[in-house]
């Protein structure tokens, strides 16, 4: 254990406690998860693995619901917006973890807390609004069943407050469909694990914040030196510009390097998109930049990569609002093989709209859009919808379905792994997912993104530990090239990756603005230099990349091996990807090669500190980091090894 | 001297209601800022203004509003006055 100060600044001080099924709210001080971790999930995870017994499953009253504001939310620190929602992830059975940008965060800390853990299950559909220490469960009745849109607007009017921030579900989670997300100020969702699922579980159906307080600095000065010092990096750094365009207009380039390393076409058909599809889709005069109306930021962000959508003509003409990235491109188009950009932007504005991931909702259903194009499925059970590649309208009339629980929708809704059980006919290996959890992600041309998705703690998502196109160990990307093909030297990238992104959630930091986007943005040295300024206290690099950031993984992992049976075995790329090869481009003929991913998967074990053979946890190794009482739990389970 | 914003280019990042508060009062506070923002994410209207208790950021070379605006939507301008 470290031995350091008490935390003198930039927390709120207070972590809100709610137990839906009694009614019952209190309050207790942040400091008390202070000592092992900076803030955030962090604290989230520590909660977690310290109040949830093994038993317990997502559905159950006893799974918390943890909202966990990064300590550096609220301050100037660049990008520092960021929110991770924790709870039973309800595909693997394990963690579950979603992160989210927007003001919320830094709203519930102007209201004194950084933390909020919701326990128990409302009998009826209720809301909370959070005004400073005025706590409030109201009745839901009059937004139960809107969309997030005509939620929003009902509680600003009924409020009368437009400086209010909502954190709310869609009908997507009322109805407990798996991969719904909980979306913040209409377009930003923690999307990833099923929280919003969660959420609606318990009959939540928003959060509700205003704020009037302030966040105090340890060393006020030396802090604003800090940020002065950011804020040149970022204004230097060259992607700044690229992203304050939306880096989405990167792909207005056929010839552009992502076209050719990132995309999973038809469902993992192949890897390559073919050229007219990129430009019918891309074209900047009428293509999807073409529906961009402008650029917005997150809370206290020099980068701002939101771009602000409106369709101008089609059957979908009128619907506009915030967000559409990459994950769209890849997702909702090249998955499909939809290229029309009306019906690509529409889709993803409905996932919004509804409260759902995008992510789960390309991945689930361009399998169901295989299924049909295999005949494993017909139109008898699509409900009349022609799931033929290439369909926009089936794809945004399925989606409905999906949230709405209709015909095939139900079907789908308890999550693509029950579903593929209940069609049965060999569906099973189509289904692209990783720990229970559909997964978008490439595999076969960049290696080290494929090593981080498959051992993500929360289940087949990138953003613990994927690089942006470095093999290299530190920050050296060459933004756009995802095209590292090699196995080499790939696990000390992932791991690198993995730890600063560790950081980056229990600060709130953003990870574009944080190491992934850019050589220039912050730098470890930075993120040290703002905690100890902001703080008062006397970290160096060292101590936050090998102690704070590691601790952080294994309460994860740790969350896992308690909950489930996960190891080695589940640490794979789904075996469509070991199995077939890219069909056509540059990267023709790639595939996962087991045995050189399994070297990979060695090194990587070995540099978190884990056994190689089982991918598990040791005692050492968690005594280090003074998590004896976690060994121990592990060790009752017969689970721990002794090394 | 008064602070203009130009709306093309704000992103909405609220950076300038911080900065201002931290002028203000050395803490992060934005209820003790000069600077409102406010947008509505679904029709894209972006809301600022700025209210008399601006003091331009006395003893800064520039208004940190300014400075620290990466996106290049204020500007400080010179107001010239007649008096009688």
């Amino acid at each position: 254990m470290i031995k350091r100060g008490d935390i003198k600044g930039c927390f709120a001080g207070k972590i809100l406690r709610i137990d839906l099924s009694n009614k019952k709210i209190w309050t207790e001080d942040t400091k008390k998860y202070t000592k092992k971790t900076l803030g955030g999930r962090g604290i989230n995870s520590l909660i977690m693995i310290n109040e949830i017994v093994p038993q317990v499953k997502w559905y159950d009253p006893e799974n918390l619901l943890c909202f966990g504001v990064g300590s550096l939310v609220g301050t100037m620190a660049p990008g520092a917006c960021r929110v991770d929602v924790s709870t039973i992830n309800v595909f693997s059975g394990g963690k579950g973890s979603a992160n989210v940008g927007g003001f919320w965060g830094a709203e519930l800390k102007y209201a004194g807390y950084d933390n909020i853990i919701i326990i128990g299950k409302s009998e009826k559909p209720v809301y909370l609004y959070i005004n400073d220490n005025h706590i409030e469960i109201e009745d839901a009745n009059l937004i139960w069943g809107k969309t997030i849109f005509e939620t929003e607007k009902i509680l600003r009017q009924k409020l009368g407050d437009n400086d209010i921030k909502i954190a709310s579900i869609g009908p997507a989670g009322e109805n407990r469909v798996r991969g719904s997300a909980i979306i913040i100020d209409t377009a930003k969702a923690a999307g990833g694990s099923g929280v919003g699922c969660v959420m609606g579980d318990k009959k939540l159906k928003a959060i509700v914040v205003r704020g009037h307080g302030k966040i105090e600095i340890a060393e006020p000065e030396r802090f604003m030196k800090a940020v002065a010092k950011c804020y040149e990096q970022c204004k230097n750094e060259p992607n700044t510009k690229m992203m304050h365009q939306a880096p989405l207009n990167l792909y207005s380039d056929p010839d552009f390097l992502g076209w050719d390393s990132i995309m999973v076409v038809k469902n993992g058909q192949d890897d390559q998109w073919e050229r007219e599809n990129r430009i019918r889709l891309m074209s900047l005069k009428t293509g999807v930049p073409n529906l961009q109306k402008g650029v917005r930021a997150c809370y206290s962000c020099p980068i701002g990569c939101i771009p602000y959508m409106e369709i101008n003509k089609g059957k979908y003409q009128g619907n506009k609002g915030e967000g559409f990235w990459i994950n769209a491109i890849m997702g909702h188009a090249c998955r499909f093989d939809i290229s029309d950009p009306e019906s690509v932007v529409n889709s993803w504005l409905l996932t919004n709209e509804l409260g759902l991931d995008g992510d789960y909702v390309a991945a689930g259903l361009s399998w169901v859009f295989e299924l049909y194009e295999k005949e494993i499925i017909s139109q008898k059970d699509t409900d009349g919808l022609e799931l033929t590649w290439g369909n926009g309208d089936a794809l945004n009339k399925l989606i409905k379905k999906l949230a709405y629980r209709e015909g095939i929708g139900d079907l789908l809704a308890d999550g693509m792994v029950e579903a593929a059980k209940k069609i049965g006919h060999h569906s099973e290996y189509y289904l692209i997912q990783v720990k229970g959890q559909p997964s978008i992600e490439p595999f076969r041309v960049p290696k080290g993104w494929a090593l981080a998705v498959s051992t993500s703690p929360v289940a087949g998502r990138h953003l613990r530990g994927a690089t942006m196109g470095s093999n290299e160990y530190g920050p050296k990307p060459r933004p756009g090239n995802f095209g590292v093909t090699d196995y080499q030297n790939q696990a000390k990238g992932v791991v690198w990756q993995g730890k600063t992104k560790e950081l980056e959630d229990n600060l709130g930091i953003c990870t574009y603005v944080g190491t992934w986007a850019g050589a220039n943005f912050l730098t470890i040295a930075d993120f040290a230099e703002l905690i100890n300024a902001g703080m008062g206290l006397d970290l160096t690099e060292e101590e936050l990349m090998n102690h704070y950031a590691v601790i952080g993984r294994n309460l994860e992992k740790a969350f896992n091996t308690l909950h489930t049976d996960m190891s080695r075995k589940d640490d794979l790329p789904p075996k469509r990807f070991r199995e077939e090869e890219v069909k056509s481009g540059p990267y023709k003929g790639f595939k996962i090669e087991e045995n050189k991913y399994n070297e990979m998967l060695d090194e990587f074990y070995e540099l978190w500190g884990w056994d190689k053979k089982t991918g598990m946890q040791t005692s050492t190794g968690l005594e280090k980091l003074g998590l004896k009482d976690v060994a121990e739990k592990i060790a009752k389970q017969g689970k721990l090894i002794d090394q | 001297m008064k602070i203009i914003r130009n709306n093309n280019l704000c992103y909405a990042c609220k950076t300038c209601q911080l900065v201002c508060s931290f002028h203000h009062t050395k803490t992060f506070w934005p209820d003790q800022s000069s600077i409102s923002l406010s947008r509505n994410p679904q029709n894209g209207i972006i809301k600022w203004c700025i209210d008399s208790t601006c003091d331009g950021c006395l003893n800064e070379v520039e208004p940190l509003c300014v400075k620290y605006c990466i996106y290049g939507a204020l500007q400080e301008v010179k107001e010239e006055r007649e008096y009688d």
